[in-house]
C-alpha cells in the first residue's frame, strides 16, 4: 500500500483529518446548520486520488468517533469514505479543471451522501439526528412518509448544499497552493490551473 | 567522504537554478558550515547533500554528489535508509506524531530499518545519553520544549547511525537556551567522527563550533576556508551576511587606532577578549 | 499521551490487560448483537448485560454510563416525539392536543433508543479500556499496512494541536473585527478568513512532515520490527475465536426470533 502512496500523500492524510474535524467542531461552536466535515476529505481525493480520499473519509468518522468527540460518527464511516472516493474520482475524470463541473460533482456527492447515510440513520438512530434538522423528519413524517423515506429527505435538503459548499473550498484553497508543492501530488495534471 | 563535481539543480517550475556548478569535498569527521543570505542555496544544498534533491523535490540536475560510494543523484530516497540524516527549522513537523513516548519516537527509524529489538535498546540508550534527553525518556515528545525537540529530532536520526547529518538551520525557531543545546549536541556528535553539515543564520555560534564554513551567493560557492578566514572578510556584507559583534568591534577599534591595524580580526568571543588586550 | 483525540482512561484492571484485538472481538460481538436481537428488549439486554458489566471490570463504569447516556439523549427524545407521534397508521394510546402517540411509534422509539446506546456504548467501551497504539500495533502484526498505523496515531497527536490551532486563529479574526455572532449569513462569512489560513499554513507543513518521514526510512522496502510488544494468550485467542462465533449465533437467533414472532 505504501508504494501507490507517496509519503507527501501519506503525510498529508493525518493532518486532512485534523482539519475536518477542527473546522466540523468550529461549525459545532458557531452554531451553523451545516456540516462542513469533508473539507480534508475532499482536498485528498482531489490531490492524491479516489483511494487517498476513501481512506481519509473512513478514518475521520471512526478517529472523530473513537476519539469521544463525536461518537455518532462512527457508524456513517462508510459515508465519508464515498464522499472521498468521489471527490478522486471526479479528478481523475477532469471534472476538476472547471469550476462548474466541480460544483456538479460536489453536488451529486451531496445526493449519493443522503441515500448512503439513510439506512444508517434509519437502522441505529431511529431515523432521526438528534438536532433542528428534525423538523424536516417530522414534517415528512407527519405527512405519511416511511422512517427511510423520511431521512432520506432531511438528507437530500442538508447533504447537496453541504457538499456543493465543501467541494467549492477546497477548489478555492488548491487554486491558492503554490505551483511548486501542487505538482509533487498525484493528481497534479487534473487540478485547476 | 562527500564529493561534489559540477552540480547544477533546477526546482521545477524554476526560470533559474538553485545550484550552480558546485565543487566541494568535505573530509569525514568535518563540521561544515554553510552561510549565505536568504535565497542563497543553503537549504537546497541541505536537501541535495540528503538526497532529497532531486527525488523527493524533482527538477533538472547536472553533476553527480557522492556520499560515501553513494552517487545521491540516481539513489532513490528508500534506498538511502538513514545513511544520511537531515534535521530542519520547525522541531514540531520532525516528531511522526505516530508515537507516544520519546523511547518510542527515537524507535520508529529502527523499527522501519528492521533492526532487532535487542539491538534497539541499547542503541536509544547511548543517543539519549548523547543528547541529553535521558530523563525525558517516557515523556510525550509534544511535552517539551522547542530545544529538546530539536535535540530529539537529532537524536531520531541519530539513532540510525548516519555516516553524514545534515542540519537545515535548526536553531532558527529555538531561543538562546535551545540554540545552545543544540550546538552543544553537535559538539558531542562531531566527537563520535559523524560528519556535520550545518546550514546556519547565527554565524557567532558557527564561529566557535565550525571547522570550516562555506558561503554561498546565488547558488554558487564563493567563499570556503576557515571560520577566521570568511568571517573576518571584509567582503562578507556584500553577500547579505553582517559579519559578528566582535568582529564589527574590532574594525572600529582599528579605525579608531584603539588597536594595532595588524592583529587579526576576532570573530568569536575568545579571540575578542585576545584582540582587546594590550 | 500528552493531550491526544483518545479517551483511553487508564485502569489497573485485567480487562486493560487484555490483548487489543480481544476487545475487538468483544466490542464487535456487542455491535451484532445489538443490532440483530429483536427489540425493543434485544438491545437493552446487550447493554445492560454485557456493556455495562464490561465497563465495570474495566473500572470505565461511570465514565461510559455518563458518556453513552449523555450522547443518546437527544436521539431519544426526538426518536419518541416524531416516531412516536408521527406513525403512519398506528393505534393510538394517548392524545396530545391533535396529535396522538402510536404505540408502535413508541415501541421503535424504544427499541431504537436501545439500539444507539449498545452501538455507541460498544464504541465508547472500546475506547475506554483499549490504548490506540496497542491498536494500532495489533492490526499491524497482523498484516494491516505500516501506512495505517501511522495516519491513526498521527492523526490523533495532531488533531488537538489543530484544534488549538483553529481557536487562536477564530481569537485572532475576532480581534480584528470578525463578527461570530448574528445571523447565519454573518456566520458563515466567519468561515473563510478562518478555514483558508488554516488549510493553507498546514499543507505547507506537510512537505517537512513528508521529509521526516523519509528520513526516518519510512519508504524503506522490506522487513520492519517493533519496539513494543503485546502480550496474548491461548485463553484470549480461544475467546476471540467464539466470540466470532458468538456473532454469528446472535444473527441468528435473531432471524429466527423474528421469524417466531
Amino acid at each position: 500500500m505504501k508504494r501507490s502512496f507517496n509519503t507527501l500523500t501519506l503525510a498529508l492524510i493525518p493532518v486532512a483529518i485534523a482539519i475536518n474535524i477542527a473546522i466540523g467542531q468550529i461549525i459545532v461552536l458557531l452554531k451553523i446548520p451545516i456540516y462542513l466535515d469533508s473539507i480534508g476529505t475532499v482536498l485528498v481525493g482531489m490531490l492524491a486520488g479516489p483511494l487517498a480520499g476513501l481512506i481519509t473519509g473512513a478514518l475521520t468518522n471512526l478517529i472523530w468517533g473513537l476519539s469521544g468527540l463525536n461518537p455518532t460518527y462512527t457508524p456513517f464511516f462508510y459515508v465519508a469514505a464515498v464522499i472521498g472516493l468521489l471527490a478522486g474520482i471526479f479528478t481523475r475524470i477532469g471534472w476538476a479543471r472547471r469550476i462548474w463541473m466541480w460544483a456538479l460533482g460536489g453536488l451529486i456527492t451531496g445526493v449519493v451522501a443522503a441515500i448512503l447515510s439513510a439506512p444508517t440513520s434509519a437502522i441505529v438512530f431511529g431515523g432521526v439526528t438528534g438536532a433542528g434538522t428534525d423538523l424536516i423528519v417530522a414534517a415528512l413524517r407527519a405527512s405519511g412518509a416511511g422512517i427511510m423515506q423520511a431521512t432520506f429527505g432531511q438528507g437530500i435538503v442538508s447533504d447537496p448544499l453541504d457538499k456543493l459548499a465543501t467541494f467549492l473550498v477546497v477548489f478555492l484553497i488548491v487554486l491558492a497552493l503554490p505551483l511548486r508543492l501542487r505538482v509533487r501530488f498525484p493528481n497534479a495534471e487534473h487540478l485547476p490551473k | 567522504m562527500i564529493a561534489v563535481r559540477g552540480f547544477t539543480y533546477t526546482y521545477p517550475a524554476a526560470t533559474a537554478p538553485s545550484l550552480q556548478d558546485i565543487d566541494l569535498d568535505v573530509p569525514a569527521g568535518q563540521f561544515l558550515a554553510v552561510i549565505g543570505a536568504n535565497g542563497a542555496g543553503k537549504s537546497t544544498l541541505c536537501y541535495s547533500l540528503s538526497g532529497f534533491v532531486p527525488d523527493f523535490y524533482k527538477g533538472t540536475v547536472v553533476g553527480t554528489i557522492h556520499v560515501g560510494e553513494r552517487n545521491l543523484v540516481q539513489t532513490p530516497l528508500a534506498d538511502l535508509a538513514g545513511e544520511i540524516g537531515l534535521v530542519f527549522a520547525n522541531p514540531f513537523n520532525q516528531i511522526t506524531g505516530a508515537r507516544f513516548t520519546v523511547r518510542e519516537e527515537l524507535a520508529f527509524g529502527l523499527e522501519n530499518l528492521g533492526i532487532p529489538r535487542e539491538e534497539m535498546l541499547p542503541r536509544i540508550e547511548e543517543v539519549l545519553r548523547l543528547t541529553g534527553l535521558e530523563e525525558l525518556a517516557e515523556r510525550s515528545p509534544y511535552a517539551l520544549s522547542g530545544g529538546q525537540q530539536q535535540r530529539l529530532a537529532i537524536a531520531s536520526v541519530m539513532v540510525m547511525q548516519p555516516k553524514l547529518l545534515v542540519l537545515d538551520e535548526p536553531t532558527s525557531q529555538l531561543d538562546p537556551v535551545g540554540t545552545r543545546e543544540v550546538f552543544e549536541t553537535l559538539d558531542a556528535l562531531t566527537k563520535t567522527g559523524t560528519t556535520v553539515v550545518l546550514a546556519e543564520h547565527k554565524l557567532e555560534w558557527i564561529a566557535v563550533h565550525a571547522d570550516r564554513i562555506i558561503l554561498l551567493d546565488g547558488g554558487r560557492i564563493v567563499h570556503d576556508g576557515h571560520p577566521h578566514d570568511v568571517l573576518a572578510d571584509p567582503s562578507l556584507p556584500t553577500y547579505g551576511l553582517a559579519p559578528t559583534r566582535y568582529t564589527q568591534a574590532a574594525r572600529l577599534a582599528v579605525t579608531q587606532g584603539c588597536v594595532p591595524a595588524d592583529r587579526p580580526l576576532p570573530v568569536t568571543l575568545d579571540e575578542a577578549v585576545k584582540f582587546f588586550s594590550p | 499521551m500528552a493531550n491526544a483525540f483518545s479517551l483511553y482512561a487508564p485502569r489497573p484492571s485485567s480487562l486493560h490487560r487484555l490483548h487489543p484485538l480481544t476487545m475487538l472481538a468483544v466490542v464487535g460481538f456487542c455491535l451484532v448483537a445489538g443490532l440483530a436481537l429483536p427489540g425493543p428488549w434485544g438491545p437493552y439486554l446487550v447493554f445492560l448485560f454485557v456493556i455495562l458489566p464490561l465497563a465495570a471490570w474495566g473500572q470505565v463504569l461511570p465514565n461510559l454510563l455518563s458518556s453513552a447516556l449523555k450522547i443518546a439523549l437527544p436521539f431519544a427524545i426526538s426518536v419518541f416525539l416524531i416516531q412516536g407521534l408521527f406513525w403512519t397508521g398506528g393505534t393510538p394510546i394517548a392524545h396530545l392536543g391533535p396529535l396522538s402517540l402510536k404505540s408502535e411509534g413508541l415501541l421503535f422509539a424504544a427499541q431504537s433508543t436501545g439500539r444507539i446506546l449498545a452501538v455507541i456504548g460498544a464504541f465508547l467501551l472500546l475506547s475506554l479500556t483499549v490504548r490506540p497504539d496497542t491498536l494500532m500495533i495489533a492490526l499491524d502484526q497482523r498484516g494491516a499496512p505500516k501506512a495505517l498505523t501511522y495516519i491513526v496515531l498521527a492523526t490523533i497527536q495532531i488533531a488537538p494541536r489543530f484544534q488549538a490551532k483553529a481557536n487562536t486563529i477564530l481569537d485572532a479574526q475576532r480581534a480584528r473585527g470578525l463578527e461570530t455572532e448574528g445571523g447565519v449569513g454573518r456566520r458563515v462569512r466567519a468561515l473563510l478568513p478562518l478555514v483558508v489560513p488554516l488549510v493553507l499554513g498546514s499543507i505547507i507543513d506537510i512537505e517537512e512532515r513528508a521529509m521526516s518521514l523519509e528520513a526516518r526510512a519510512f519508504s524503506r522496502e522490506g522487513k520492519k520490527t517493533s519496539l513494543l510488544v503485546l502480550p496474548d494468550s491461548a485463553a484470549q485467542k480461544a475467546a476471540r475465536a467464539a466470540l466470532l462465533i458468538g456473532m454469528a449465533a446472535a444473527v441468528a437467533a435473531g432471524i429466527w426470533l423474528r421469524r417466531a414472532s
